[in-house]
């Protein structure tokens, strides 16, 4: 089955995955602001076309809103945590550096999706057992290759402690 | 006969909650309220498992110390737990990577500033520019309009002075019958033949 549209690929996963825009906490809304034609809004076009998906997917709790032909320039504002908006103009830029220009000035640096990713693994420690919230198994009974739930299915009776008890009282 | 109620449909979310373990309410099993007991129970005396004093004796000391010890450690735990949670959120470190976060940001906005206000620069310098060409091009057009006016008056001045030229060679009533007499004198012979590039090839005789 073909892929649908111009440049199918922004669809796919690895794409989207690509995306290495992710904001910090504080930015709730982000709008851009761009015009379907003209020289200038050209790089704000493009970025709209190829980065705004892969800013979606990896920013799911941040709301963003295209507006076209408002004004005459193009420009992104994000409206952060505490009222505060910050403008950047686009007007003639390419749509990689307007991606760098957001990424320095309000994306989650290396260093700290670097130690996110870390804190994330030792979540998900599979050596640890408890509640569905915090671990990823809750009795050692659900790992596969284990003897399973005696709630499901009973032990064998050799298994129990009754049994063994009775065994060791009647060798007695 | 008496049925367990699933602790899995409460919330595990309570972070501390206390396992009290299963809860179980008392049901009849198969039979309801008001039937009678079997035959085979009839003279049947419940009676609880015979305890040993010495045993029980032993038995609570050790299930009072081993209570005691998994108490403690659970409450050390689920202390240490929160301990985290609190520093993490408002502890001596999180106030430090606050402020440093509060001024990276002042120092990133300010770039991004100045980045803005030298945008504004180049798209007023553009727009300057641009008004100038339209400027520009706005008297061009007019010199060019003029100068086309001037033309075309020129070329009518001239057709008028051709035509006056040859007014002066016209046939009037009063140089008619000199005309006629001329002609008559000098008789044209129009039969000639020409090549491409005009010039006259061939003349046949007119008799």
């Amino acid at each position: 089955m073909p892929m649908k549209g111009r440049f199918p690929i922004r669809r796919t996963l690895e794409y989207l995955q690509k995306g290495d825009l992710i904001f910090k906490n504080r930015v709730k809304i982000m709008t851009v602001n761009y015009n379907t034609s003209g020289e200038l809004s050209e790089g704000a076009r493009k970025f709209v076309f190829f980065n705004i998906p892969q800013i979606q997917y990896n920013n799911p709790w941040v709301q963003v809103v295209m507006f076209k032909n408002m004004t005459p320039s193009s420009f992104l504002k994000f409206y952060l945590d505490g009222g505060e908006q910050v403008l950047v103009d686009v007007e003639g830029k390419d749509h990689q550096l307007i991606t760098q220009h957001v990424k320095k000035i309000l994306c989650k640096s290396e260093e700290v999706l670097h130690v996110e990713a870390l804190a994330k693994m030792q979540e998900s420690n599979p050596a640890n057992f408890g509640p569905k919230k915090y671990c990823l198994k809750e009795c050692i009974c659900e790992v596969e290759g284990q003897v399973p739930c005696p709630g499901t299915t009973p032990l064998p009776k050799e298994f129990t402690g009754k049994y063994r008890t009775q065994m060791a009282a009647a060798q007695e | 006969m008496f049925k367990v109620i699933g602790g899995r449909a409460l919330p595990a979310a309570r972070l501390l909650a206390p396992r009290c373990g299963v809860w179980v309410e008392s049901v009849r099993g198969r039979k309801s309220r008001n039937d009678p007991p079997a035959k085979s129970k009839e003279g049947r005396i419940k009676l609880p498992p015979p305890v040993d004093p010495v045993e029980m004796v032993v038995m609570k000391e050790r299930f009072t110390e081993y209570n005691l010890i998994m108490r403690a450690l659970r409450l050390e735990f689920k202390e240490e737990v929160l301990r985290k949670k609190y520093e993490e959120e408002t502890g001596s470190l999180a106030e430090e990577r606050a402020r440093q976060d509060a001024e990276e940001h002042k120092i990133l906005m300010e770039w991004n500033d100045a980045e803005n206000r030298r945008m504004l620069k180049i798209r007023q310098l553009r727009v300057q520019k641009e008004t100038a060409e339209a400027d520009q091009r706005k008297l061009e057009m007019i010199l060019k309009r003029d100068h086309e006016r001037q033309a075309f008056i020129q070329q009518k001045e001239q057709e008028i002075l051709q035509l006056q030229e040859d007014a002066k060679n016209f046939i009037t009533l009063e140089n008619l019958d000199q005309r006629i007499e001329e002609a008559l004198d000098r008789p044209r012979n129009y039969n000639y033949a020409i090549d491409r590039e005009g010039r006259v090839v061939k003349r046949t005789v007119l008799d």
